[in-house]
Formats: C-alpha cells, structure tokens, sequence
C-alpha cells in the first residue's frame, strides 16, 4: 500500500457523512448465502465424520446452489421479470474510446438502457475504493479517453427481456466496428504501484538477535523513476537506511566471494493464468427506486467488501441508499472473487435496471477479458552457499510482478511473492525485493499461490541445479538448508510451531519413486526408445492468513438441545461449511441442527472498527483498543487457505466458551442432583476430566449425558445457552477477558463476546439481553498483538513436498506425468476426504501451471475477448495422473495440533518437482513457464 | 417483436414440455435456464470444451447419450427426450428427493465434488457411461481407461478428477453385470 495514501485518510476525505466503521452500512444492510434444500439429515455425522460434505445434496442433484443458478423469479419479494445486461468492451488502448455504433441491432435489439461513463459522472456515482486506485479510476472508460486497460468495458447494454438480450449479444460479440476508436491518444495506464524490500542478516546464529530484519526494523519502500524502484540511500540514519546499508553488505559479499562458495544467478520468468473458477462472475442486483433498497445477489468471496464499498460508491450519487440487502449463493474463484471489481458492475447494471432487477453475467469470453489474472513474474535470483558445508550464506531475490491496469492486491500479491522465495530454508543473510508494476495487461489479484507460487518454485528449481553446482545430493542439500523449529524466516520472525521439513525429507527420500530413480530410468528408457524418464522433488510451505484475519461465530441452542451454528464462513468449494459443522460437533458432541453461514448482519456483535489493521500505528492502537466495542478488522473475505484455522478458530473458540461457561456447570448441576451431592460426591471430579465421548459429556465416572440433557438443564438454571465471539489474529491471536455474569472473569483467545441466557434467567440478567437479543460483553481487558508485527509478513506455514514421475517424449517435446506422491503436514485433519479432494485438485492446477496454461499480456492475450478454453489448455485427468497419484499426511503431533491452511501450498510443490523431473529426464534446465513442448524441443535440438 | 421463432416440444425428466415459442437461434442451455428454470445443467464455456452443460438424451432403444446443451440449438431436442441433472434422483409428487440416482449417491460418498459447478456434467456423463457398460460389459484390466475415455472431457477446476474417477470405479465394480471377470 501507498504510504502517503492510506485507506483511511481516503475514507474520510471521500465518504464524507458516513461513518467509517462497520455500522456504516445502513442497519438494515445483510447479506446471507442462500442455501437449498435438501440438507442432510440427523445422520450426518457418524462417530465425529461426517459422511458427505454439508452441501452434497443440493449440489449433486442440480439444486440451485451457485449465485449463477438464481434468477429474479427465485428470490423472495422480487419481481418475477428479469432483465438482462453485458457489456462491450475496449480491446485497444492506443487510440481514444469514440462510443459504441448499435447500428448493427437495429431498431428492434437496441438497448432498453445504454450506460456509459458519462451517466455515472451525470449520477455522481464514485468508484469503490478499498483504497485510491484500487479497481481503478473509472468504471466505463470516457468518451475522448484511451482504456486504462486491455478488455477494459466501454458501455453497458440493458434488455428487459433474455430474448432480445440473447439476440443483440449474438449479434455484437466479436464484432470490431461496434466500439468506435478516435485519434491516437494519451496512455491512462497508471503508473507502478509499489515496491516493498525484505533484507535480513542474522546476528551470527539462527537463535541470536538480528543484526537488521524487517521485524525488528522495517519494511523498506521505494518510489519509482520509470519502472525502476528508487530504494532509500543506505545509511546509519533511519531504519530504512540502515536497511539499506545491510542489502548493500550482501552485495558487497556476493561481489567478493572467494572460491569457496558457490555464487548461483538465475532468471526465472512466470506467466500469467486465469484461474477458470467455472462458474464465470455475475450478479442480480434489484435497485428499489422508491424505498431507496438494492437488493443484490452477487457471486463474491467478499461479500462484506461488496455492501461496505457500494454504500460508498453510492454516497455521493442521485441514488438514494436506503438500505442494502445483498445475498450471496455458494461460489468459487480461487482468490479471483476476493475485491473484484465485477460485483460493482453489477450493482450499476441494477441502478439503470429502471425498477427491475438486472442480471449480468460473463460467458467465458467476458471472463477471460475481465476476470482478475495470476501475476507474471520476472525474476532475478542469486544464492550463495558454502561448498565446504552445503549451507546457505545468502541468497537475494529481485522480484518485479505484472499487475495489469487495475492496482487490486498486486501489492500485496508481490511481498507476499518476495517473503515467500526464502522457502524452507534459512538464510542467514537474506535480500528479497518486489518491485510491482502497471502494464495495459488485464488487471491480476488474488489468485491461489498470490506470488508464491511464483517465487517458491523457482526457489526450488534453483536449488536443485545448485545441488547439483555442489555435488550435493538434492535431499542432503535440503536436509542441511531446512528451516527448524525456532528458526527465522526472512521477515526475522520465527514461525508458529514445529517446522517438519526434515521429517517430510526422509519420508521423500525414501520413497520408491525417489529411491530407485536412476534404476528406473536406465529400465523405463531402454524400454521405451524416444522416451526420457526423469524424477524431480519440489518441497516447500505456504504461509496461509493475511496478518489481519477477524472472523465470527455464533452457537445457541434451544431448551430441548437443538444447536443453531451461524458463521461468516461461507462456501467457495472448499467445504469450509462442512468442517466448520464438524468442529463444533467434536468439540460440543453435538452436530448443528441448523447452521447459517455467510452471515454478514451481526447485531449482537455493536463493534466499531478503523478496518486499518496493517497501518495503524501502535499509539493509535492503544488508544483505540481501550474503546471495548473497537476491533482492528470486522471480518475477512473468504479464500480457501483462511477457512480451517482462522474462521474456525471462531468456531472452536466458541464451542470451547460453550463447554466452559454451559456444558461444564450445567454437567457438575445433573451429577451433583441427589441426596449428599449425588454421584458426583464420591468421586474428585475436575474441569480437566471432562470429556465428550460418543456424542456425550462424562467425565471421570460420571454419567454420559447427551447434549439434550445438558441443554435442559442450562435453560432451567438460566445459564448460558448462546455465545457469539469476535476473533482477530496479527500473526497471533487477540485475547481478551470477560466478566460474564455468574461465571466470573474469563479469558479467551477472542476480543469480542456477546451471550444469551437461558430460559430460567432472572429478569435482570434477560434485561441485559439488549442487542439483537445478546448481551454484548464488554471486555474487561484486551491483548491485540503489537502492530509491529505487520512486519513479520507471515509466521504460520504449512509444508508439502511432491515427487513427480514424469517422461519426457524426445519427438514430439511433451512432457507427462507418470505419477506423483506428495507429503503434506497441516496438523490435524478435521475432515481428511476435504483435504485429499485439496491435495489432488491443487495437484491439478499445479500441473495446469508447470505445462498447460499461459495468457499472452497484452494485445493478442486475454483483454481481446477472443480467449476460452479452446486456446487456455486446462488440465485434463489424462494430464494428472489420475489413477497413480498418491499422498500422505504426516500425523499431527497431538490431538491439540491445530489444523493448517493447506488450500494453497498444495498446488505448489509439483511446478518445480516437475521442471526438476525434465532436467533428470534430459539433462536440461528451464527457467520460463509454462514448459511447452515447443520450449522442450528447443533445448533438445 | 420479430424474433424468429418456433413452438418446441420435447420430453424432460419424464414429463411433456411446450409447445413453446422459442427463438430459432437460442441454444438448448438458455432455453432449460430462462424458460424451464432448469440451471443445474452449467454454462461453462459455452464451446463445447468443458462439458458442464451435459443432459442425457434417452433414446428410442433405451440408450442413453451425452449431449451438450451450450452448442446444441434448443430446437435439435425438439419431440426429443432428455434428462437433466435435477431429473436424476427419485423424487416424491412434492418435487422432494427420496433416493439419489447410483452415481450420485456414489459422488457425495467419495466426496467427488468441492465447488460443485462441473459435478451435473460428471453425474451425466458417469450415467451414460455405466448405461453404455451394462449393454457392453468390460473387463476388470480394462475399466480404468474404459473411465479415463469417457470422462476425461469433462473439465473440473477444483478436485483433480481423482474422487470422481474412483467413485464411478467403485460403482462399476460394485454393480453386478458391468464389468467382466
């Protein structure tokens, strides 16, 4: 992010009259995820599994699941007539925009509502701006104005009936003489959007004291000339110089290396990708002229993003904002739904919709031209090792990443990249820089690996060939690099927990595909003449969260013990849903009776928030923090790393409050029923003993009691029988303390708490019940983790490692996979099919990665509307090894080993296994992806 | 308007549909969206690539076909019978479900499926091909590559095929009469 422009002090320059806190959006604003019958029923779960995911049957038997499936006849209070919009777009930027000609259509397919730029700026509608050029300056580009960007719309046609739409659509598509270019005109392309520096040296060993790290002093940035970052001057002055004069050490001694190292550089280059989430975006948004409602069903991973900005968007406008009511369907978007600018197209599709609800939804061409791409990478990389030990000295990295013409996440997507490329190994001098840039490229975001995939597999394709530089065995060179527990990544901070890298080595070296490769190789070549065959490693770990991850959970239950889970979470394919259910039910005995996810309304939940969690400086943080209602960050969007841990943090933390503050008292009051202190009497019975076992609580001898009982019993007593928390983690979880009445000061790892009380509550304590039905409890007190920790870039991982077995056909230069095997570590499993379904589907898109999928950048690429999967080859099963991939978990360490974000890595280790694989199978390393076969027969001849 | 238009019938989960004015031009897919309410068949492409959009066309001899409904114009099916995705499970007079069809019971038992949208094309195509398997039974060496042929053109972002492969694998193996010893 900008230093000079942070969100804040935009949202208090543009969103003037608003309050810039959670309740800005009008009280009535909710967005739920519509979710279809059938559920499954009280069999679900069986013995703590469950035995389908939660959404299997609506989604098997064609059920209206996806945002996509719904039109306005299908939602509750809408008109039943749908109109329908899309929109034309600008496949050159060289010459100005100079309208659309329709003459094509004639009288009968013209447009209902033509929307061009210049009704936005009539209406006073402003850009959603999580910050100032996040999706741009404009939406539409002006008359007179060249695009900012490749594929960048031009106008927006609307029909009130699908027939005419469908017609004119036909009609327009592919058509170069509908959008009319002027003169040659002035780039708009913005200009670089960031660069951010990573440098570390160590203070002699891992355990001492960093000499300098961004951690312990700072992130240094840079302005740009041209494309160039102009990094501070290195100095003994600020933190940044002293950064500065650190990286400027490092150079030094790359420059000076003696003999005894070896001094490695490399070029590595990525290409950009679409994520093909199949369903392609859309919404349906429904503006109420008279009561000033929009009502909007859009397909978002953010849905919070998408009701907080469109109250901001429309702040300013003729449109008078009574209220948003946004609902959300499952989708899918691998990160490309995450702060897209599509949903806001949406919503103006529905403002000029004249009454009716709108739907606008992209066909495959519109969402190659549209969608949010994967970054390209270039990438310079040096390592230096030390040939006497095999050990790392330093390694640095220069990192420039494509963000296209749109800012979105490039920033974020390119640090991200560059604390990553350190991988699994600790260095003890470590340079990482990125450098993000504009281009009239389709705009990229968040995509599944956010920059690295990108800098990690050529991290690991580098040290393979430096395995080989050395003499070394690529497993010992690992073996001797490998992080350990304790040690410090390249931010300076030292990850969460045991680093398993070594465990998951001596797994992989023994394996057979690793194991009896030469011999192999000299059988499966002499078999198969033409044919290489070659075996290559990759491992590495993936940071998952995002130094800002807040999340809510609630669970209630009703006197006869039917539990109610309601969630932010909501479904991206993953099966958040399903293991969010399994989490309470493991730790409750109890599966929801009924569950509520993508729950956006929290009424119970009064916070007040700057939602500047990343620049918020500590004194304004401490002075914030002591407001008990104030949380640095309300809720974040969905992806598919943050679900298992961070959002289900919430869940287990309130399950967690729920056995201490219910199930636990309400326990001791049925055992303790009986003359002289019941069956609880004889026996030393403690909090500790407690146990859910078979779906019911016992402890020590005690009497098993179904969750039902202890319901009744908390309901009678007029305990607990609700809880809602609010969790916020920095690289480390907020905990707070609560005076909850009638069970003393507690602590949880939340800052937020709101309870119920049970039937048999005194008035006064029910009284207390004021917000939605909750008595929101202040905290008595708060730990937020301090705000220097935004520095430490990531401090929780999760490793995998695969092996690919792949061949490489000399004539023809194509390279396929005979089988792989990975082995993952991600603590404990809450629902291992979830986390194979992950391990092969990342697999998949790895693969996708390594050989198939490539986006030209700019006029032949993705912006010219012209691209489906015809010409972006995805991966087929023929392309994945279908029935000869195999995978393994490491065993958590205990029962109490959290479970990992595992989504993203997944997909990871197989890019550089495979690049690794051709140069065993050829004798040749690639330093471009993806490696087509045009790119193999090249190196072969 | 003047639109071209015909009347179209056809037979769909079993029941009579139209006559319907339909455009001449507009493919199968939209017709089943916008005027059936039928969406679980799934635009993907909309080239004929991916095969999201499958419905099974039942034919007079009782054999079963795929056909893609994203470049099949509406009027091909006309007096025509088809299958949809939501036409697969039993279902009560209420429209409720009351057993799911074999593959779609073995889908949600291999957790098959993570975002969902491709799985009414994995359900059709699976069906046809356990339909095709029972008229020509194959044998136990041959059944993996047997699935490999008939699914490997159905796209899936989010799973890497491997639960929906095994899932029809299972189920062949576990249906008498389809594959041979």
């Amino acid at each position: 992010m900008k230093a000079d422009l942070s969100r804040r002090s935009f949202l208090k320059a543009g969103a003037a009259g608003i309050a810039v806190k959670i309740s800005l959006l009008p009280s009535a604003t909710q967005a739920e995820l519509i979710e279809t019958p059938p559920r499954p029923g009280a069999d679900w779960l069986s013995g703590g599994k469950p035995k389908y995911r939660l959404d299997a049957i609506a989604k098997v038997t064609g059920g209206k699941t996806f945002t996509r499936d719904y039109r306005a006849r299908d939602l509750d209070g809408w008109p039943k007539e749908q109109a329908h919009a899309f929109m034309l777009h600008a496949t050159r930027v060289d010459r100005v925009f100079d309208g659309v000609d329709l003459a094509l259509l004639g009288d009968e397919l013209k447009p209902d509502r033509l929307v061009l730029q210049e009704d936005l700026v009539a209406d006073g509608v402003a850009m959603p701006a999580p910050w100032p050029g996040f999706y741009g300056d404009v939406f539409f580009v002006p008359k007179g104005q060249t695009a900012r960007l490749l594929g960048q719309p031009v106008a927006m046609l609307i029909y009130h009936d699908f027939a005419r739409y469908d017609a004119a659509k036909r009609k327009l598509r592919f058509n170069d003489k509908v959008v009319r270019y002027g003169a040659e005109g002035a780039s708009t392309t913005p200009g670089p959007y960031g660069a951010a520096r990573y440098v570390r040296i160590d203070g002699g060993n891992p355990d001492a004291e960093d000499r300098y790290s961004a951690l312990k002093d700072t992130t240094i940035r840079a302005g740009f000339k041209g494309t160039q970052p102009q990094w501070p001057a290195p100095g003994e002055g600020d933190a940044m110089a002293r950064g500065m004069a650190a990286a400027a050490e490092i150079e030094r001694e790359i420059a000076n290396a003696g003999d005894d190292v070896l001094v490695l550089r490399r070029s590595y280059s990525t290409q950009s990708a679409d994520a093909s989430a199949m369903e392609a975006d859309n919404g349906n948004v429904w503006y109420e002229r008279g009561s000033g409602v929009l009502h909007a069903l859009i397909a978002t991973q953010s849905p919070h993003e998408v009701a907080e900005m469109t109250a901001h968007m429309l702040a300013k406008s003729k449109f008078a904002l009574g209220s948003i009511d946004l609902r959300i369907g499952y989708t899918v978007g691998y990160g490309t739904k995450d702060h897209a600018l599509f949903p806001f197209f949406c919503v103006l599709a529905g403002l000029y919709g004249e009454g009716r609800p709108v739907r606008l939804a992209n066909d495959r061409y519109e969402q190659f031209q549209t969608a949010l791409k994967r970054h390209a990478f270039q990438m310079e990389k040096v390592m230096v090792i030390d040939r006497k030990t095999g050990k790392f000295r330093a390694m640095t990295g220069r990192y420039q990443n494509d963000g296209g013409g749109r800012e979105n996440f490039s920033v974020s997507v390119g640090t991200v990249g560059a604390t990553a490329a350190q991988s699994i190994y600790y260095l003890p001098k470590s340079d990482f820089s990125a450098a993000i840039l504009s281009s009239r490229a389709v705009d990229a975001g968040s995509m599944r690996g956010y920059g690295t995939l990108q800098t990690m597999a050529a991290t690991e394709m580098m040290v393979d060939e430096a395995a080989e530089a050395l003499g070394l065995d690529p497993m010992e060179f690992r073996r001797r690099n490998a992080l350990k527990s304790g040690m410090k990544n390249s931010q300076g901070a030292i990850p969460s927990g045991a680093l398993r890298h070594a465990e998951i080595l001596a797994k992989a070296e023994k394996h057979p595909l690793w194991a009896n490769r030469q011999k192999r190789k000299a059988e499966f070549e002499a078999a198969n003449p033409g044919k290489k065959y070659g075996v290559g490693y990759g491992h590495v770990h993936k940071d998952y969260g995002t130094g800002a991850e807040a999340a809510l959970c609630a669970l209630e239950f009703n006197a006869s013990g039917q539990l109610k889970l309601s969630h932010v979470a909501h479904e991206i394919g993953t099966g958040a849903t399903t293991s969010q259910a399994v989490m309470a039910a493991a730790i409750l005995g109890k599966q929801p009776d009924e569950t509520v996810f993508g729950k956006v309304r929290w009424p119970q939940m009064p916070l007040e928030t700057t939602d500047e969690p990343y620049t918020l400086s500590q004194e304004e943080e401490d002075r914030r923090m002591a407001n008990p209602r104030w949380t640095p960050s309300f809720t974040s969007p969905m992806s598919a790393s943050n679900s298992v841990y961070y959002l289900g943090h919430a869940t287990r933390e309130a399950a967690r409050a729920l056995v201490e503050l219910t199930v636990w008292p309400a326990a001791r009051s049925l055992w303790s029923r009986g003359i002289g202190g019941g069956q609880m009497a004889p026996e030393a019975v403690r909090r500790e003993d407690l146990r859910v076992v078979n779906g019911k609580v016992t402890a020590a001898a005690m009497q098993p009691l179904s969750f039902a009982a202890v319901a009744a019993e908390a309901h009678r007593l007029g305990l607990v029988t609700g809880i809602t928390v609010h969790s916020f983690n920095r690289w480390q979880w907020a905990e707070a303390e609560f005076e909850v009445p009638g069970t003393g000061r507690r602590r949880f790892a939340i800052d937020a708490l709101s309870v119920k009380y049970g039937d048999g509550a005194p008035a006064e304590r029910k009284a207390l019940m004021t917000e939605g039905g909750w008595h929101f409890v202040e905290r008595a007190s708060v730990f937020y983790p301090p705000a220097q920790r935004n520095n430490a870039g990531v401090t929780y991982y999760a490793p995998m490692a695969t092996l690919a077995e792949i061949v490489v056909d000399t004539g023809s230069g194509e390279v396929s996979l005979l089988s792989h095997h990975s082995i993952l570590e991600c603590g404990n499993q809450i629902v291992p099919e979830l986390v194979s379904g992950q391990i092969q589907g990342g697999l998949a898109m790895g693969i996708g990665h390594a050989l198939k999928e490539y986006l030209p950048l700019y006029e032949d690429g993705p912006g010219d509307g012209t691209w489906n999967w015809n010409r972006y080859e995805l991966p087929t099963s023929r392309d994945v090894a279908v029935w000869k991939q195999t995978a393994e978990v490491l065993p958590p360490l205990s029962d109490t080993d959290p479970p990992k974000g595992m989504a993203e890595v997944v997909m990871i280790a197989v890019v550089p296994a495979i690049v690794n694989g051709v140069a065993h199978a050829i004798g040749k390393r690639f330093y471009t992806l993806p490696l087509t076969p045009e790119r193999i027969k090249e190196a072969l001849a | 308007m003047t639109i071209p238009t015909k009347q179209l019938s056809l037979t769909i989960n079993d029941k009579a549909v139209g006559p319907i004015d339909v455009p001449e031009t507009m493919m199968m897919q939209d017709f089943l969206y916008e005027y059936l309410n039928l969406t679980g068949s799934r635009m993907g492409c909309g080239q004929g690539i991916c095969h999201a959009c499958t419905v099974v066309l039942e034919k007079a001899d009782g054999s079963l076909e795929e056909m893609r409904t994203c470049i099949t114009g509406a009027h091909w099916f006309a007096g025509r019978k088809i299958r949809t995705v939501e036409g697969q499970a039993k279902r009560d007079a209420n429209g409720a479900i009351t057993a799911l069809s074999p593959v779609q019971q073995a889908f949600i038992e291999h957790f098959s499926f993570q975002c969902g949208y491709c799985t009414p094309g994995f359900v059709t195509g699976a069906t046809v091909l356990l339909d095709q398997l029972k008229r020509n039974p194959v044998k136990r060496e041959a059944l993996e590559q047997v699935i490999s042929d008939a699914l490997d053109r159905h796209i899936c972002r989010c799973t890497g095929y491997v639960r929906y492969f095994e899932a029809v694998r299972d189920l062949a193996l576990k249906t008498p009469g389809l594959v041979k010893a």
